[in-house]
This record gives structure tokens, C-alpha cells and sequence, in this order.
């Protein structure tokens, strides 16, 4: 699948990406998978409820996306992480064994906005808990949506100077400490893509992704890389193997 | 034991509201939750029983949910059924013919935004007797501890998302413990097993909100 969108170089090597909502390909087995229900298993009551939400999902947004090309750099004094820009950011092996033979990152945000939280809060506050719980479920497929359409992009400039792309790895999974969001935010402009950081290291709107992408020609995306981790019960595994699988089943 | 306090375990096991609720299908047209806790007041139907049958069928949905038989909405939809009934038991509560099993103080942990688990164990804990004081997301030690000030013998509930928060919540149970030695707390969420939960100090891990419910049972039995 090809998608057209547009990007704007905002500063030195600093993109934004225009992305649209009709550019959100809303897969309801995908979500059904994230709430624990195999495919086709999604009690018609739930799914009816989704597909309101989906419908007016449009006027509940306001997609944001971007990214920061930096070197990516060993460090001659420390094996626990890797250099980006004049940051060190200490990562597990998990992440730096995806990235270390990159030589450029791509630091990257992305957002929904926080309409969607705003709507979910004011359902919940209503008595409404299930469809507040199902809002912030196809807000969550939004926004990753929005970031793998982002990575996309990101490979398509990448492929076009011959470069490849690992997978993305965001501050707060892969055991890389929720802290280091500070070190990636301080590598991007003030406010970028109308995202802020709290001390405690949240990003608002809530519904954003913030993370790592390294290039070079000796990197590669892995389809699968939850086995690498020990965190059975993390939402973005569920997301990644119910992705996982549907590749698997289009390349068989 | 009477056919209406039957039915309104029914409803709250399936999360039948009330009448006009069109969830679930097999109950589309009939009486939920809200309408036969009235009709089994005017019977006279002691509130405690009707009270008993409500946490029967919430510990029933949540076995389920423990055994991946039903998700977080069908969960969801049981809890709305029981705070329903609760709307209509509250007078009782207040009057003291019934009284909760006790406080249970619940919130996420500083630098973590996550509540659905969170919520998910604060309605099922208060489906089953107990008052909850929820403290919300994104919690400081500091406002754990004024709240086990505020309410004495009350029970802690800290729940995490994020791996990487787990640090948090290993520093919170220690200062609740350096504070409030006697007080109880229970750890959950994504990243914690019996171990972490020890490791940390602890009192107990609850992998779901039926195990949590199980655990502050225990505590006053």
C-alpha cells in the first residue's frame, strides 16, 4: 500500500508530516484483539458501539506528526546505551541490540490530539464506563496507527537514499526507562507537534508516541520482537502480534 | 432464595442495567438490575441479601474475567448493573442496616497514566462491599499518605502500567510502610508478579481485580 503524504522540513533536518484521518485504516478485528477477543468474536453490541465511535472519530481529532533526523553514535566509555545527538540514552539491550547498527535516528512524535481523552473523561464521569473504555481503545488504535503511517513515511524517505529502518522503541517499554522521554523531548523543538512533557515524564494530549527509529544500511524491521522481552501482559505486544500475524497470513 | 434477588444476580452477572438497556441481547425487554432491586425493596427483601447476591454474581463475572471467558467491557457492563443496585442500597449504607467490609485506597502510581486497571479493580473491590477512595492516575506518595491519614485502617490498592514505573511504586510501598507499618498493600498491573510484588515490600499482588477482591476478604475474615 502506498500513501501519499506531504512533509515539511520546519527546521535543519526537523520534518512535520501531514497525515489525515481518512488516511486511518480502523481494523476491527485489530481492536477486538486489543480488548482480548479473537477474530470475529466481538459481541455485536461492542462492535456497533466501536463503529459509532469510528464514525465520529473525524471531528474528535487533530493529528499531529513529526520527526528529527540526528547521528547515532556509540559511546567510547559506556556499552549501556547508545548516542544520539549529544544525548546519551541508557537503553536495554533490547533496544540498542535493533539499533546499534544505525548511524542515523529518527526521533519522533505523534498525536490525536486529546479530544478523544476529553470525550472518554466526560463518559466516564457520566456513568458511561464502557463507552469511555471503548473510546480510549480506538483512540489507542488511532494514534498507533498514526505512528506506523509516520514510520512509514519515515521508511519511504529513508529508501529513497538507499537506507533501511529498525523498528520504533518508545521511552517506557523494551525496559527503556520513562525518564529518558526527557532527553528525547530535549532533542526536539519547544512544543513539537503540540505535545509537552510533564516532570514525571507523561506526554499530553495522552493519546501521543513518542520514540526512536534508527536507519542505516545495515538495519533491519523485524515483523516480531516481544519474544525478545520478558513483559507478557504489555498492550503494545497484543498490538504487534495481532500485526504480526496478519502479515504472516498475507505472505502465506 | 426469592426469584427477584435471583434475577438481579442474573443482571448484574450480564451487566443487564435496566429495561430499556439493549445489552445484553438474551435480556432485551426485560427488567435489569435497576427495576428488580426496586421490586425486591417494596417485597421487603432485606438490602443485606440483595446485597449478598450482587457480590455472588460479581465474583462469578470476575472468575470469568480471570479465566479470559469474558473482557473488560462485559466486566465493565456487571459493574454498571451492580452501581445501579447500589444507587437504590445507598439509603441502607447510610442508615447503617448495611455496612461496607471496610476503606480500600486505590490510584496509579507517580509517572503513570494508565486507569483502566485501576478502575476496573476499584468497581469490582466496591461491587463487593467495600468503599473505595479512588485517588485517580499519576498518584505522589504524598497523597497516598494523607489519604491513610485521612482514613485510618483503611486498605492500599497501587497499580502500574508502565515497567518502567514499577521503580515508583517500589518507592511508594516502602514510605507507606516506613509510615504506616500495620497498613496493607496490594500491588497489580502489567509488569508485577508475586515476586516483584514481594521484592517491593508489598502485602500482596493481585494479577486481577477478582484476585484483589479475594485478598482484602481474606484480610478481615
Amino acid at each position: 500500500m502506498h500513501i501519499e503524504l506531504s512533509q515539511f522540513e520546519i527546521d535543519e533536518n526537523t520534518f512535520e508530516v501531514t497525515i489525515n484521518y481518512s488516511d486511518i485504516k480502523f481494523d476491527k478485528n485489530d481492536i477486538g484483539n486489543t480488548i482480548g477477543y479473537s477474530d470475529g468474536k466481538l459481541p455485536p453490541h461492542f462492535e456497533e458501539m466501536i463503529d459509532q465511535i469510528i464514525t465520529r472519530f473525524p471531528k474528535k481529532c487533530n493529528i499531529n506528526a513529526g520527526y528529527r533526523l540526528l547521528n547515532l553514535q556509540h559511546s567510547t566509555d559506556r556499552k549501556d546505551g547508545l548516542l544520539i545527538g549529544n544525548k546519551f540514552f541508557q537503553m536495554d539491550k533490547i533496544v540498542t541490540s535493533q539499533l546499534k547498527k544505525a548511524n542515523k535516528a529518527a526521533l519522533f512524535l505523534c498525536t490525536i490530539g486529546n479530544e478523544m481523552e476529553l470525550w472518554a473523561k466526560d463518559l466516564s464521569q457520566k456513568g458511561d464506563s464502557v463507552l469511555a473504555y471503548l473510546v480510549d481503545i480506538v483512540a489507542s488504535s488511532a494514534v498507533e496507527s498514526i505512528a506506523d503511517i509516520l514510520h512509514n513515511r519515515i521508511n519511504q524517505a529513508a529508501s529513497k537514499l538507499g537506507l533501511n529502518v529498525t523498528n520504533r522503541y518508545s521511552p517506557g517499554y523494551c525496559n527503556w526507562s520513562v525518564a529518558e522521554q526527557q532527553k528525547l523531548f530535549s532533542l526536539l523543538p519547544n512544543n513539537f507537534c503540540n505535545i509537552s512533557l510533564s516532570d514525571s515524564s507523561l506526554m499530553k494530549p495522552i493519546k501521543s508516541i513518542s520514540g526512536i527509529i534508527g536507519i542505516g544500511t545495515k538495519v533491519k524491521f523485524s515483523q516480531y520482537i516481544c519474544d525478545r522481552c520478558g513483559v507478557n501482559d504489555c498492550t503494545h505486544r497484543v498490538y504487534l502480534l495481532s500485526k504480526a500475524n496478519k502479515a504472516n497470513n498475507i505472505v502465506l | 432464595m426469592n426469584e427477584t434477588v435471583d434475577a438481579i444476580g442474573v443482571c448484574i452477572e450480564k451487566g443487564k442495567v435496566n429495561k430499556s438497556s439493549s445489552y445484553p441481547i438474551d435480556l432485551q425487554g426485560q427488567d435489569g438490575a435497576d427495576e428488580l432491586t426496586l421490586q425486591a425493596l417494596t417485597q421487603n427483601i432485606a438490602p443485606d441479601e440483595i446485597l449478598k447476591t450482587c457480590n455472588d454474581a460479581m465474583q462469578r463475572i470476575g472468575d470469568k474475567f480471570g479465566r479470559n471467558e469474558v473482557f473488560v467491557p462485559e466486566l465493565l457492563m456487571a459493574a454498571k448493573a451492580m452501581n445501579t443496585v447500589m444507587v437504590h442500597l445507598k439509603p441502607f449504607f447510610q442508615a447503617g442496616s448495611i455496612k461496607t467490609k471496610g476503606k480500600f485506597i486505590i490510584g496509579t502510581v507517580s509517572g503513570d497514566l494508565h486507569d483502566i486497571g485501576k478502575n476496573l479493580v476499584s468497581m469490582v473491590v466496591e461491587g463487593n462491599g467495600w468503599e473505595v477512595i479512588d485517588l485517580g492516575v499519576d498518584v505522589k506518595t504524598a497523597k497516598f499518605l494523607k489519604a491513610i491519614s485521612d482514613n485510618p485502617n483503611s486498605f492500599v490498592g497501587l497499580s502500574a502500567l508502565l515497567t518502567t514505573t514499577m521503580a515508583n511504586m517500589a518507592s511508594t510501598v516502602k514510605e507507606i510502610k516506613m509510615e504506616y507499618p500495620k497498613t496493607t498493600v496490594i500491588v497489580g498491573g502489567a509488569p508485577l508478579s508475586e515476586e516483584s510484588a514481594k521484592i517491593m515490600g508489598a502485602d500482596g499482588y493481585a494479577a486481577d481485580p477478582q484476585s484483589a477482591v479475594l485478598f482484602l476478604n481474606r484480610k478481615i475474615a
